[in-house]
């Protein structure tokens, strides 16, 4: 065979090739050349370009940026704490040695296994103004006196998405603990109530540092997830009403494909990702720190 | 119980166990209680789902809602099952979705192998980058496809849109599978080259049907992420070539009224392979969200 003339790490580098070349053409050159555009005036719909320098970063840093990198920062600040609160109460449950845990958890894996087009669809229908269920459900329990139209005003549209991406990724968090608590040594907890402790103090004393590793890990993803969050809050409100849920991910499509600004999108893009990529440094070195 | 701890004298067997039958039926009574609350909000919204498919249109668009049917229909089936413009996007959506996962497996087996098997330069950079790049912005790497594709002009086609679902897949196999292959034993791969198999065909006659569950196992993720993707296909796709997820919210939404009974039906059969995937998956669970993105 030809690959048998090859050393261990020329042959390494000929079975990577196939993929590493599709990395470069679709994941790298984009990457880099959007950034790039962010420097030029250009047009989706119209060709050839103009190099403006700072010019849009200037722009975009003297408008859009901070509105919208209020509402990403809110969206995903809530998006994750309130997942990881219920995920994590669900795996301690379901790890408490109740019956039929296994079941459960094969069960409450439905929110986060159906499509995203398909959670945003439902959660459109059950706040829907007129006909929605929460309306109905509120409205009869007497909490509400007249119908909200929850996706229609500013301070509640931004609770709704919050609550959609919550309900998706709740069930991923918690299987992710629910792992994480199953690795615990049993002996801990037998030891720390022999020693006196009660629930609440064996949680704080044993559980919690136990589970340390893997929820930092899990927040850290979720908050990188969240802050480029696209489908549930473009399907739910498009960004809107008036702009109170447009994030990075709605305002840098927006601009480039129905603005057609394609210098504008790429600049606001190029800020959102140096944002993203200190939350991928803290990442990556969290992962180096944990195989060493 | 095995305690091998050794009990203090003063503390007998007998009051230990008595002292922690109240405090474990205590923690029980909370578990119960939180599954409760948690099991309300997590599957109400599925329940009504499968209610609102199931419901004819005249209860449907009564106010307020009544939460159990009291009439069960399947019209709104019967219609999804009529509509060709659906159909066409279920075939859109098979024919992507089975390309990008089979053309993933293929293409990230053999980097995930070169990851796993062998120490070179630049292996650890690099296994870093690939698992960075599951995290950049796809609305900003879609701005540069979009130009890219429509200057080749294969905007609008199946490729485009298998390439940009290969940016989020690729990562995922090549991570998952490097897990998968770290469990086959190196020194199957030295008593095959003993017997004097070339690397070549030590990888394909031994490794790779030992990790066909787990090629399988990956396969099935890129075909649910394809399956899934929203913003790529919505904007890559022309309208014959559109798969179920924009094909969706543009039948649907966007109307005046929204056909809310016959888009629960739509999603309901748009879940449903999703969900026989994840059965098959359940196994690899965690194994594989550790691997494919957590785990190095």
């Amino acid at each position: 065979m030809r690959a048998g003339r090859l050393t261990n790490g020329q042959f390494a580098w000929l079975l990577m090739l196939p993929a590493l070349a599709l990395f470069l053409a679709i994941i790298a050159y984009p990457l880099i050349s959007s950034v790039v555009t962010g420097f030029f005036e250009q047009s989706l719909v119209r060709p050839g370009r103009a190099f403006t320098g700072l010019a849009n970063f200037a722009d975009v840093l003297g408008g859009d940026f901070w509105p919208v990198l209020r509402n990403t920062l809110v969206f995903t600040a809530g998006a994750t704490i309130v997942p990881f609160l219920i995920g994590y109460a669900l795996a301690l449950a379901l790890n408490a040695g109740i019956r039929g845990s296994g079941l459960m958890r094969g069960l409450f894996l439905f929110p986060w296994v159906i499509p995203g087009v398909v959670v945003s669809f439902l959660w459109l229908w059950i706040f829907n103004a007129n006909y929605g269920v929460l309306n109905g459900i509120l409205l009869r329990l007497g909490i509400l006196d007249a119908p909200v139209s929850w996706l229609g005003e500013p301070a509640t549209a931004m609770i709704a998405v919050i609550v959609t991406k919550s309900w998706a990724s709740f069930p991923w968090i918690m299987v992710m603990l629910l792992a994480g608590l199953q690795t615990m040594p049993k002996e801990l907890h037998e030891a720390a109530s022999v020693d006196g402790a009660g629930a609440i103090r064996r949680f704080i004393s044993v559980t919690l540092p136990h589970m340390k590793g893997i929820a930092s890990i899990v927040v850290l993803l979720e908050f990188i997830w969240n802050f480029q969050h696209f489908d549930t809050i473009y399907v739910l409100t498009g960004g809107g009403p008036a702009g109170a849920t447009e994030t990075f991910a709605v305002a840098v499509y927006d601009t480039a494909f129905k603005g057609f600004d394609l210098g504008h999108a790429t600049a606001l893009g190029g800020l959102w990702m140096l944002l993203l990529l200190v939350l991928v440094a803290f990442y990556l070195r969290h992962e180096t720190k944990e195989r060493s | 119980m095995t305690v091998t701890l050794p009990r203090p004298a003063t503390l007998p067997r007998e009051r230990v166990r008595r002292r922690l039958r109240p405090d474990q039926a205590r923690s029980r009574v909370a578990a119960w209680i939180a599954v409760a609350v948690i099991g309300l909000f997590g599957m109400f919204p599925v329940y009504w789902l499968i209610v609102t498919a199931f419901t004819p249109d005249d209860r449907v668009f009564s106010f307020p809602p009544s939460l159990f049917p009291s009439r069960i229909t399947l019209d709104h089936f019967a219609d999804l099952a009529k509509n060709e413009q659906l159909f066409g996007y279920l075939v859109n959506s098979v024919i992507v979705s089975v390309i990008t996962a089979v053309l993933s497996v293929v293409v990230s087996a053999y980097m995930a192998y070169a990851f796993s098997k062998f120490r070179y330069r630049g292996r650890k950079s690099l296994m870093h980058l690939v698992l960075a790049s599951q995290m950049f912005p796809q609305a900003l790497l879609l701005v540069t496809l979009y130009a890219v594709f429509s200057a080749v002009g294969l905007l609008g086609s199946y490729t485009a849109m298998i390439l940009s679902f290969t940016t989020f897949t690729l990562p995922l196999c090549v991570w998952m599978l490097k897990g998968i292959f770290d469990t086959v034993p190196g020194s199957l791969m030295e008593a095959a080259a003993i017997d004097g198999a070339s690397r070549w065909r030590t990888l394909h006659t031994i490794v790779l049907p030992l990790a066909a569950p787990g090629l399988v196992a990956a396969g099935l993720f890129a075909f649910v992420r394809a399956w899934n993707d929203f913003i790529f296909a919505l904007t890559l796709s022309s309208p014959e070539r559109q798969t179920l997820p924009p094909g969706l919210v543009h039948t649907y939404l966007g109307e005046f009224q929204t056909a809310w009974p016959d888009l629960m039906a739509a999603s309901f059969v748009v879940s449903l392979p999703v969900i026989a995937a994840f059965m098959f998956l359940q196994r690899y669970l965690v194994g594989g969200l550790t691997a494919g993105a957590v785990k190095g």
